[in-house]
């Protein structure tokens, strides 16, 4: 798998730097992208599999679904940075302003804090079983906000972040999708290795 | 319907035992009491007369209210924790009475802060209030959300070392759904703007979604 994740990796920085062309009025800075849309991507993709293990944990009281839920929750926090200074890069060189409180913004900053308070929660609770027991029902709690950043965040507030689907399909070059569809999938595996990583 | 009674009355023994605690333990009431009134003065103190937006000040009144609403509640299982006595109190009654009592006491708790807070923020800040049944509306339905999330947020700080910083940390980010449209509802209450009444729906449903949610998780622990 190794193998695999270094190969796609220098494949995909190789294609972002000679073969993809700038951004359609975004201009050659905005291939940020690259790095920032996957690193949110495995921020969420961590954030449910967090709440998964902590409910086969609640399910099964196997102390490994908490480790997992854990684990995830770690890398989760690390990716969800690396998200917003990427995002807030992005939003500097295209809109002039590091932060102005977009619903993606604020959905990742929320993402942050629910990661902030997970990893808070679970270091200040000394006793093992009390532990994964509390920081399993505050990972399914904190879950209930996804339909208000997903369905209700985005109506109550404009937003400038470019969208890139559109009632006409999607609005990028195909060099651009196909790059960034390989990005994903990267991330999604470099994900996939680190929560393996203890096994 | 015998199950039913029985379970309201042992939520009705579980808010007469709190109730009765909370008496005793009057300073908890009175530092959130005084927390809420020392954050709003001290607002209004440093803005110092200053004309400001009507978005500003809801979300002032809200900050306040979250906050002191921590310190008020954060301690809502402290007692049985402190005594170990929780174990026995689940034994004779069932947890839910237990959960649903307790919420019950929070919310009540934040209704008697609510209205000591609010008539002190509006004549503090010189607000007008052009819709106030939106208003009280609005600050009932946040609390109902506070309350729910607050009782089980209390509960998961019950056996954490530090609990005064813990709990506001936890709360904030599975009450936001509740604190952005409350602010936004508030706003408009200050304001001839018309009522979006689909913000007091988004409120509700949260609200129902957290007692819910309390409901089932609190069994898990």
């Amino acid at each position: 798998m190794n193998k695999i994740i270094f190969l796609l990796t220098a494949a995909i920085v190789v294609a972002i730097i000679f073969f993809v062309p700038p951004i359609k009025g975004l201009g050659e800075l905005a291939k940020i992208i690259f790095f920032h849309v996957p690193t949110a991507w495995v921020a969420v993709v961590a954030f449910f599999s967090s709440a998964f293990f902590a409910a086969k944990f609640l399910r099964t009281r196997d102390f490994s679904a908490d480790e997992l839920s854990a684990r995830a929750a770690k890398l989760g926090f690390v990716f969800v940075l690396l998200s917003t200074i990427s995002g807030a890069i992005f939003s500097k060189l295209t809109w002039g302003a590091y932060w102005n409180w977009d619903p993606r913004q604020t959905t990742i900053f929320v993402l942050i804090l629910i990661y902030g308070a997970y990893l808070t929660l679970r270091a200040a609770v000394t006793d093992e079983k009390i532990r994964a027991k509390v920081s399993a029902v505050y990972s399914l709690l904190s879950v209930l906000t996804v339909p208000f950043l997903v369905f209700v965040l985005p109506r109550m507030y404009f937003s400038l972040h470019p969208s890139p689907i559109s009632s006409s399909g999607v609005e990028m070059d195909s060099a651009v999708v196909i790059v960034l569809i390989a990005a994903l999938i990267d991330a999604t595996l470099i994900f996939i290795r680190l929560m393996r990583k203890g096994d | 319907m015998k199950l039913s009674r029985c379970r309201f009355d042992a939520v009705s023994a579980i808010v007469r035992k709190d109730f009765l605690l909370n008496l005793r333990r009057r300073a908890t009431f009175a530092a959130m009491m005084m927390f809420a009134l020392t954050a709003t003065a001290s607002l209004s103190l440093s803005t110092g007369g200053a004309l400001l937006d009507e978005k500003f000040l809801a979300a002032i009144l809200w900050v306040v209210i979250f906050f002191a609403a921590g310190a008020g509640i954060a301690g809502t299982f402290d007692d049985e924790a402190q005594a170990g006595t929780l174990p026995t109190l689940k034994l004779y009654g069932d947890a839910q009475a237990i959960l649903f009592g307790k919420m019950f006491v929070a919310f009540l708790s934040l209704v008697a802060l609510s209205t000591f807070i609010l008539p002190i923020f509006l004549i503090l800040f010189d607000v007008g209030v052009e819709k106030i049944f939106l208003l009280l509306v609005t600050v009932l339905l946040g609390l109902i959300g506070l309350s729910a999330a607050g009782t089980l947020t209390a509960a998961l700080t019950t056996s954490a070392a530090v609990k005064g910083g813990l709990f506001p940390i936890l709360l904030f980010p599975v009450t936001l759904p509740i604190f952005l449209p409350a602010i936004r509802l508030t706003e408009i209450s200050f304001t001839v703007a018309p009522v979006d009444s689909s913000l007091l729906v988004v409120v509700a449903a949260f609200d129902a979604i957290l007692i819910l949610a309390a409901s089932i998780l609190y069994d898990y622990l």
